[in-house]
C-alpha cells in the first residue's frame, strides 16, 4: 500500500462541511469560524464511533 | 536523588525516552504492563476494576507508589464496562454479571454465522467505513441502537447520549490519571493513544476470525481492499489521541498477526502491507509506535526490520529475545522478554535468573525496557513482580 484509498468521507470526517454548508442559508458572518467548530464538533462524532470499535 | 516529584518523573523519563531512542540511558527503564495484577495487589475484584474505573485508577496508582516503577499504563483494563452497559454492547461478558466478579472481563466472538458483519458487506465497509459503522455495525453490536429506517426509540437516543458523555467522562479521568501518576509517584505514563491494525479489527470486531480466515481463501481481494480502507481512519485515529509532545509512543496491540494464525505468506499478503503503511506514516508525523508484538513473531522479523529506525519500540512475547535483538536490536529499542509463566508459578529467584538472562543478552548497550512478555493478569504473584523490580533496578546500572 503506496497511498491512502479516497473513500466517500475522508478520515477525521462524519458529516463533513461541504455537506453541511449546503444545507444552511447564506453565512453574513465570518464563514472560517462556523466551518472550524463545526469541524471540531464533528471530530468528536467520528471518534465516537472509532473509539467503540477500536477500544470499547 | 531528585528532591520533588517533578524531578523524579522528568529523571524518569529522560531514562525511558532515552531507552525508547535506543540509546543507553543511567539504567535500564522499568516499565510493567500491568493490567488485572493491580487489582488483585490494591485489593479489589475484577468487577471493581473494571466496571469502577476509579477504583482501576486508585489500584494503578498504589501500585506506581508501592513498586516505585518508571512508567505505568494509567489503566491497562481499560475497558470500563460502564460506558459499554451504557452504549449496551453485546460482546463483553463482564465480571459480576457473565462471569464471577473475580475474574477479568472477556470478549466473546459470536459464532460465524452472527458475525457482526455479513460476508456481503465487504463494498459497503469499502466505500464508507464510517458510514458502514454507524449504520450497520453498531445497531448490530449495541442492544438498544436501531438501524436507519427503523422506527427510532428513547433506548436508542440515550444509547448515544449516555455512551457520548460517559466517553468524554472516561477521557477526561484519564487525563487527570495521567496527571496524578506525575504529580504524586513521579510516574510517566507509558503511552498514549489507540491504534489497532486493519486486519486485526476486522478479526475482532466485524468479521470475526473464523470468518475471516475463510474469506482469506473465498474472497482475498475484498480482505485487502477492506484493510486499505480502514489503514486511513486507524492512521487518523492514531494520530488524533497520540501524545501531542510526541515524548510517549502510540500503543499498538496485535492479536492475529502471530504463527500460527497467519502462515508468512498470509503475513506478507494481508496483514502486513497497510501495517507498515500505518506505522511509516506515524513516523513521518513524529509518533513512535509502542508494537506489541503477542504471540510468536519471530517469522515475521524480515518484514519488521523493513520498518525506520527508532519508528517502533518492539515488545517481545512468546519470540525467542536473542532472535529478535540479533535481528532489530540495532533499529529498534525492545521491551518484555520475562515469561509470565514465571511471573505466574515461579519464585522470586526464578524471576531474578529470568531478568538477568534477558538483560546480559539483549540490554548491555541500552535500547531495552524491563517488563514481562504479556501484558499481567491477576496470576502475577506480587513477590514475582517484586522481584523483577528490584532487580532489575540493582543489575540493571549502566
Amino acid at each position: 500500500m503506496n497511498e491512502a484509498p479516497q473513500t466517500k468521507r475522508p478520515p477525521g470526517t462524519t458529516i463533513p462541511w461541504e455537506e453541511k454548508l449546503e444545507e444552511m442559508p447564506p453565512i453574513t458572518g465570518d464563514p472560517e469560524l462556523f466551518e472550524r467548530v463545526w469541524k471540531q464538533t464533528d471530530s468528536l462524532g467520528y471518534l465516537y464511533i472509532y473509539f467503540c470499535l477500536l477500544a470499547f | 536523588m531528585p528532591n520533588d516529584m517533578e524531578q523524579l518523573y522528568q529523571q524518569r523519563l529522560a531514562r525511558y525516552t532515552a531507552a525508547m531512542r535506543n540509546e543507553k540511558p543511567d539504567r535500564i527503564p522499568i516499565r510493567p504492563f500491568v493490567a488485572e495484577f493491580i487489582a488483585r495487589y490494591a485489593g479489589f475484584t475484577c468487577q471493581d476494576v473494571v466496571h469502577d474505573y476509579e477504583k482501576a485508577f486508585e489500584a494503578t496508582r498504589k501500585c506506581a507508589a508501592d513498586f516505585d516503577w518508571d512508567a505505568t499504563v494509567p489503566n491497562m483494563v481499560f475497558v470500563w464496562t460502564g460506558l459499554t452497559e451504557a452504549i449496551s454492547m453485546k460482546y463483553y461478558a463482564v465480571p459480576g454479571i457473565h462471569l464471577p466478579a473475580d475474574k477479568a472481563f472477556q470478549y466473546v466472538e459470536p459464532p460465524e454465522e452472527d458475525a457482526w458483519m455479513t460476508e456481503d458487506d465487504y463494498d459497503a465497509l469499502i466505500e464508507d467505513p464510517t458510514g458502514y459503522l454507524y449504520n450497520v455495525w453498531l445497531p448490530r453490536v449495541a442492544n438498544d441502537v436501531v438501524a436507519p429506517g427503523e422506527p427510532s426509540t428513547m433506548r436508542n437516543n440515550l444509547s448515544f447520549v449516555k455512551g457520548g458523555m460517559a466517553m468524554m467522562q472516561y477521557f477526561g479521568g484519564l487525563a487527570q490519571q495521567g496527571q496524578r501518576l506525575r504529580a504524586e509517584t513521579g510516574t510517566v505514563a507509558a503511552i498514549a493513544g489507540i491504534l489497532k491494525t486493519p486486519f486485526d479489527i476486522i478479526a475482532d470486531k466485524l468479521r470475526g476470525y473464523k470468518g475471516l480466515c475463510m474469506d482469506l481463501f473465498r474472497r482475498p481481494d475484498k480482505v485487502i481492499a477492506a484493510c486499505e480502507a480502514l489503514a486511513p481512519h486507524l492512521l487518523e485515529v492514531a494520530s488524533m489521541t497520540a501524545d501531542p509532545l510526541r515524548q510517549v509512543p502510540v500503543g499498538l496491540w496485535m492479536h492475529r498477526g502471530c504463527m500460527p494464525f497467519l502462515s508468512p505468506e498470509q503475513f506478507e499478503r494481508f496483514y502486513w502491507p497497510t501495517l507498515k503503511w500505518i506505522l511509516c506514516e506515524l513516523h513521518n508525523r513524529g509518533i513512535q509506535t509502542l508494537f506489541y508484538a503477542e504471540g510468536e513473531w519471530n517469522p515475521n522479523l524480515k518484514y519488521i526490520a523493513e520498518l525506520p529506525d527508532l519508528s517502533i519500540v518492539y515488545h517481545v512475547d512468546r519470540g525467542d529475545v536473542e532472535e529478535v535483538h540479533r535481528a532489530v536490536g540495532h533499529k529498534f529499542c525492545l521491551s518484555g522478554g520475562i515469561p509470565n509463566d514465571v511471573l505466574a508459578f515461579g519464585t522470586p529467584d526464578d524471576v531474578r535468573s529470568a531478568c538477568k538472562k534477558v538483560i546480559d543478552t539483549v540490554a548491555r548497550d541500552g535500547g531495552y525496557i524491563m517488563d514481562a512478555s504479556a501484558i499481567m493478569q491477576d496470576d502475577t504473584r506480587p513477590e514475582n513482580l517484586r522481584a523483577m523490580t528490584d532487580f532489575t533496578r540493582e543489575y540493571g546500572q549502566y
